[in-house]
């Protein structure tokens, strides 16, 4: 039945209007729909935190549906966008401590809203663990994000690796423009220094990801 | 009172396929509240399954088993009609009985 | 207490079955397999419904009324076959709504109780008795047993909750940049070790339309649609989605849709 009237759309409203069916809003009555339903169907502690919903540019552009896909326009925007969001640590050094960005890459906790309490803990964890596969041997890891495993054993240590590497987690969307990668740093789930410590886990030679 | 037990028990030959389901917190004694207080222990610690009457399992639980647990047995020598019957008392005192009466293959 | 983790429920089983030949071939080509079969087979869940049957012809509330009154779509106290039409439009509420926000219209509207008091409580705690929702929502549900998900978008508010559902699928925010379409738009996805279903698989998404409520095993509780909303917007860093919001109607709007035609079965048994 449903099925039936999505085919007719395509057919202008008169064919709507015989055949019975609702009519196709177009799709910036959806979006107003849309927004208005984010705008009042959420609760938050505090006001500030309710601003998680707002868009970015950025996330208006990435939000295709339907597989539609980004203009060389557009992907050129959130390339530029995403380049010009990189932050550093104030430090210059973009390799940090291996060891910790080992315990990093397998935290899946950290500011999440619950019971009108905010899950404040020192730091908020990284997430990796949850889409890739970090070290080799490990079976409880996501597959969502491409392997992980052996990252810097095939790419080197260099500085242009590190900096590379530090990018792609604080904002991979100068590279991947939309990709499902979240741009960790730039949204400041991640701070720099933490950046740095994953940077460490991934391409030390030591770290248990490069071991065989 | 205690939830109703969910069974079933289904003929495949001579032999009866008993499918219970419980609903009970089987406490451990070890899980804290949500004030971070330990919840204590209440577990079933038996429990005796009859059939027509007469006793065929008699087991003795620990807090080890599950919250809302199963159990499932085989009774051999069954016949539709019979009667299957159930029974377990926790730590607390707390019994429940609930029967079933064996079906035919459908 | 031991929180289940990964694909296995951690159910224990006092079980002295032998599998049989099905469950046999189950596990030879699929270990996990003869797991989920027993799952289902013997879901605890199922103990809800007989709850949930009490205490829709119970009398209840300042109102000391019965919910048989309560129209699901199909007129006043007809439930056989209304849960597979939902989400659809009201005219006394002028809305589209789902069963969650149905139950709630009526269990404030015919037996009198406070809305607030009903959605703090509508969500159970794990390890708890479950909510009174939960057992309301199970027991609906399964008098559309073996029935097959239909839900239809000839009203205008049904077609513009769909898109709008389809809009908030894509929808992208915060910290995470994800939307659901992230997780549950490819094929063969995971999150460390639960399999994530996919929008564009039939099978998938018919499964994810006829199996809730279900029993969350880690939880030993029943949970619902609008739970298992709420929880993605927990887990993507967002703010609370609001209990039977337009929001989660629109959502469940687009994802019962996408599965019209899948034979309803529940409780379901996720981990």
């Amino acid at each position: 039945m449903g099925k039936a009237c999505l085919k007719w759309t395509t057919l202008g409203s008169l064919a709507l209007l015989l055949a019975g069916c609702a009519t196709y809003p177009d799709p910036a009555t959806t979006r107003q729909l849309g927004e208005k339903m984010v705008s009042e169907d959420f609760t938050a502690p505090a006001p500030a935190l309710l601003k998680r919903l707002v868009q970015d540019r950025s996330q208006q552009i990435c939000s295709k549906i339907g597989g539609a896909q980004l203009t060389q326009q557009e992907a050129a925007e959130v390339v530029e966008l995403a380049r010009a969001s990189m932050k550093y640590p104030a430090s210059g050094k973009l390799v940090g401590d291996w060891k910790i960005g080992d315990k990093l890459a397998h935290d899946g906790a950290g500011d999440r809203i619950q019971g009108g309490r905010l899950e404040k803990r020192k730091e908020n964890g990284g997430l990796c663990q949850n889409c890739h596969a970090l070290a080799p041997g490990e079976i409880n890891v996501g597959n969502v994000g491409p392997s992980l495993t052996g990252y810097g054993a095939q790419r080197g240590s260099s500085e242009a690796v590190a900096k590379l590497t530090y990018e792609r987690i604080y904002n991979g969307w100068a590279y991947a423009p939309c990709s499902n990668m979240p741009r960790l740093g730039a949204t400041g789930h991640l701070t720099p220094d933490q950046i740095t410590h994953l940077v460490a886990y991934l391409i030390d030679p030591a770290s248990p990801i490069n071991k065989r | 009172m205690a939830e109703p037990m969910k069974i079933r028990a289904i003929l495949q030959g001579d032999v009866a396929d008993v499918r219970i389901l419980m609903m009970h917190p089987m406490e451990t004694g070890q899980r804290k509240d949500a004030k971070g207080e330990i919840v204590p222990l209440h577990f079933i610690q038996s429990v005796v399954v009859t059939h027509n009457g007469k006793t065929v399992l008699d087991t003795q639980w620990s807090q080890a088993v599950s919250r809302n647990p199963f159990l499932g047995l085989r009774i051999k020598g069954a016949k539709p009609g019979d009667k299957i019957g159930v029974t377990w008392v926790d730590n607390k005192g707390d019994k429940r009985t609930d029967e079933a009466t064996v079906a035919a293959p459908s | 207490m031991a929180i289940a983790r990964g694909g296995v429920a951690a159910v224990t089983f006092v079980c002295l079955v032998a599998p049989g030949a099905a469950l046999a071939q189950a596990q030879a080509d699929d270990p996990m397999a003869v797991g989920r079969q027993m799952l289902m087979e013997d879901n605890p869940g199922e103990l809800w419904i007989e709850r949930g049957k009490k205490l829709f012809y119970e009398k209840r509330g300042p109102k000391k009324a019965s919910l048989e009154q309560c129209d699901f779509g199909l007129g006043p106290g007809k439930l056989e076959g209304a849960a597979a039409r939902l989400p659809r439009y009201f005219p006394d509420t002028d809305k589209v709504q789902d069963l969650e926000s149905r139950l709630l219209t009526c269990m404030v509207q015919l037996q009198g109780f406070n809305r607030d008091a009903i959605v703090k409580s509508a969500i159970s705690r794990p390890a708890s008795d479950g909510s009174d929702m939960e057992a309301l929502a199970l027991y609906i549900t399964s008098r559309s047993n073996g029935m097959k998900v239909n839900v239809s978008l000839r009203h205008q508010k049904e077609y513009d909750t769909y898109k709008a559902g389809e809009y908030l699928f894509h929808r992208r925010a915060g910290q995470t940049d994800f939307a659901c379409v992230q997780c549950h738009g490819e094929a063969a996805k995971r999150i460390r070790l639960q399999d994530l279903w996919h929008i564009d698989n039939p099978k998938h998404i018919g499964e994810v339309a006829s199996t809730w409520p279900a029993y969350r095993g880690a939880h030993f509780v029943v949970r619902t649609m609008q739970w298992r909303l709420y929880d993605c917007f927990w887990q993507m860093r967002l703010p609370e989605l609001k209990y039977a919001s337009d929001t989660s109607i629109a959502l469940t709007t687009y994802l019962q849709y996408r599965g019209n035609g899948t034979v309803i079965k529940v409780p379901g048994f996720k981990r």
